[in-house]
């Protein structure tokens, strides 16, 4: 008995030892600050213009081919990405790439999309709230349930009384099965929250892999399917409503490829080469013009300057990271995942 | 045994029942007064949007819960040297001490149980199980964590030697802190299988205090 609660402690000693001694190595190591990755494509410069500091730890802009910038250039390239420092030194231009532009416009069409794999990598809750989608009123308001999607149907629950609404989950469940919709969904996805312009519902993933939108128009169901090309298995998909209303959404398929769902329900192939939303880092920076599309894996950040009409790939730019490495020990979280288990 | 454990620890007992009942009463009203003054929608809709489970105050009570069992059950036993006399019984010492911690065990985990049926009760009545139950799975690695400073804290007790209470003792805290690393919600339930088989285990490190005990170790 004795020999085994020996062994029971060195067991503990063992795990306790593999998780903590990297973590304090690792701790104490100063981290290396010198190298800083952020990129951001400028068609006027058909180049990247890059985040680099220089020996006196002073931020500056610098190409790829090593040409630095002052600030002012850099502003003059970059005239969607800095568009509030040109409006205030009065020198915001007419036009760009010769379309007539105002600092309205181009705050409309700009955007800033980040898809991190915390949050999807965790127990996510699945109850999901159903906006009204035509509001009479100009703002959005929460509605008064919430549903969640069943091997049977939809189910809608009122918040108040935490009963199932039986009426609503049946004209719902026979909206989507109408329209060919396999229940259960393998995915949900939809920003529920009253603090954006307008509201398109969510976009479902159903058991064979279709992609179908569900909006509540005038507290009626609205479903509408997406055109999937044949041999394309989507697996994720993200919506995403932009103040202009460009598009849709981004949807990912089992070969990790990216696409764009337009507003016409179509799916358009990006230039991005991989984009596995479990495990990489997306950031998405974007205008009327052109988006630069940073996808983070552990070991580097590749850079993608996509045309913003039709997402084909412009250039390229493919940084390796090079800091040393974590020492590697026995971890319980992850920047990943909002998990907590023991792994390596 | 049994019998003299519940003597010993009678009144503490209904000390730890009552609090940590009264600590789940306490979460339960406040969620009750949020859903008065805002509604239940507005609840629902910041457990959703915000990942707010309401039961955050419980998360310290029941690994203060099992640590002052553990003192109330074994200081004095060491203090008046009354376990010397308790291991020279004619029965396998060892069994002699799994039947002490049993006891606490069981007294810990009736009280976990006590604690999860009063916030079931009311949780299940107002909300959807994926909101409940998340509640609930949120506070089981805290409540292992109970049970672990329970065992491990009377693993240090039993310990007669001070250098080596000490190391019992950063042992008993980085293991403690394992149930609170992360603070998402439902974040431990694939670990949670294993978390209660190792916290379980925890109760064989006894043996080696009371081994080095009956050695004689000082």
């Amino acid at each position: 008995m004795r020999k085994i609660a020996d062994f029971f402690l060195y067991f503990i000693l063992l795990i306790l030892a593999a998780w903590q001694i990297p973590w304090v190595i690792n701790f104490i190591r100063t981290p290396d600050t010198s190298q800083v990755y952020f990129a951001i494509y400028s068609a006027a410069a058909d180049d990247f213009i890059c985040n680099q500091f220089d020996e006196n730890r002073k931020l500056q802009r610098v190409g790829t081919d090593g040409r630095v910038y002052s600030e002012a250039e850099a502003d003059s390239l970059l005239p969607c990405f800095f568009m509030r420092q040109l409006v205030a030194d009065g020198r915001f231009p007419d036009s760009i790439q010769g379309v007539a532009v105002t600092p309205h416009g181009v705050q409309q069409t700009n955007l800033t999309i980040r898809l991190n794999p915390r949050d999807i990598n965790g127990n996510l809750i699945e109850l999901y709230p159903l906006m009204e989608s035509m509001p009479k009123r100009v703002d959005l308001e929460m509605p008064d349930d919430v549903f969640r999607i069943t091997s049977e149907g939809i189910e809608f629950i009122a918040v108040e009384t935490n009963q199932i609404k039986e009426q609503k989950s049946r004209m719902f469940t026979e909206a989507l099965q109408a329209k060919g919709f396999r229940f259960p969904a393998l995915w949900v996805s939809g920003n529920p929250s009253t603090r954006k312009n307008y509201d398109e519902g969510y976009l479902l993933l159903d058991s064979n892999h279709r992609l179908f939108n569900l909006k509540r128009c005038a507290g009626r169901p609205f479903v509408h399917e997406f055109a999937i090309p044949e041999g394309i298995t989507l697996t994720h998909a993200f919506a995403i409503e932009p103040n202009a209303r460009q598009f849709r959404g981004l949807a990912t398929d089992t070969g990790n490829r990216l696409y764009v769902l337009t507003t016409d329900y179509r799916l358009v192939l990006t230039g991005v080469e991989s984009f596995q939303p479990t495990t990489d880092r997306i950031l998405i920076i974007g205008n009327m013009f052109d988006w630069t599309v940073a996808v983070t894996d552990d070991y580097a950040i590749h850079h993608y300057a996509l045309d913003a009409s039709d997402y084909h790939l412009i250039r390229r730019l493919d940084r390796t990271f090079e800091e040393a490495a974590d020492l590697p020990g026995l971890h319980f979280t992850s920047a990943d995942d909002k998990f907590c288990y023991p792994r390596f | 045994m049994y019998y003299k454990e519940w003597i010993k620890t009678r009144w503490y007992l209904l000390l730890m029942f009552l609090a940590t009942s009264g600590f789940a009463g306490y979460c339960l009203l406040r969620l009750h007064r949020v859903a008065l003054i805002k509604g239940m929608g507005h609840m629902w809709e910041i457990m959703l949007t915000h990942d707010v489970v309401f039961v955050d105050y419980l998360k310290f009570v029941p690994l203060v819960a099992g640590l002052l069992l553990a003192f109330v059950q074994f200081v004095p036993e060491m203090y008046h040297k009354c376990l010397k006399l308790t291991l020279h019984l004619p029965v396998s010492h060892l069994k002699v001490v799994t039947q002490m911690l049993s006891f606490g065990v069981i007294a810990i985990l009736a009280c976990d149980v006590l604690n999860f049926v009063i916030l079931w009760s009311y949780l299940h009545e107002v909300m959807a199980y994926e909101l409940w139950s998340r509640c609930l799975l949120t506070a089981l690695p805290w409540y292992m964590a109970g049970l672990a400073a329970y065992l491990l804290a009377s693993w240090t007790i039993l310990e007669p030697n001070w250098r080596r209470r000490v190391f019992n003792l950063l042992v008993s805290l980085l293991v403690i802190k394992i149930y609170f690393i992360c603070d998402a919600p439902a974040s431990y339930n694939s670990f949670l299988p294993v978390l209660l088989v190792f916290t379980l285990a925890l109760l064989i490190l006894n043996w080696i205090s009371i081994a080095r005990f009956k050695e004689g170790k000082e």
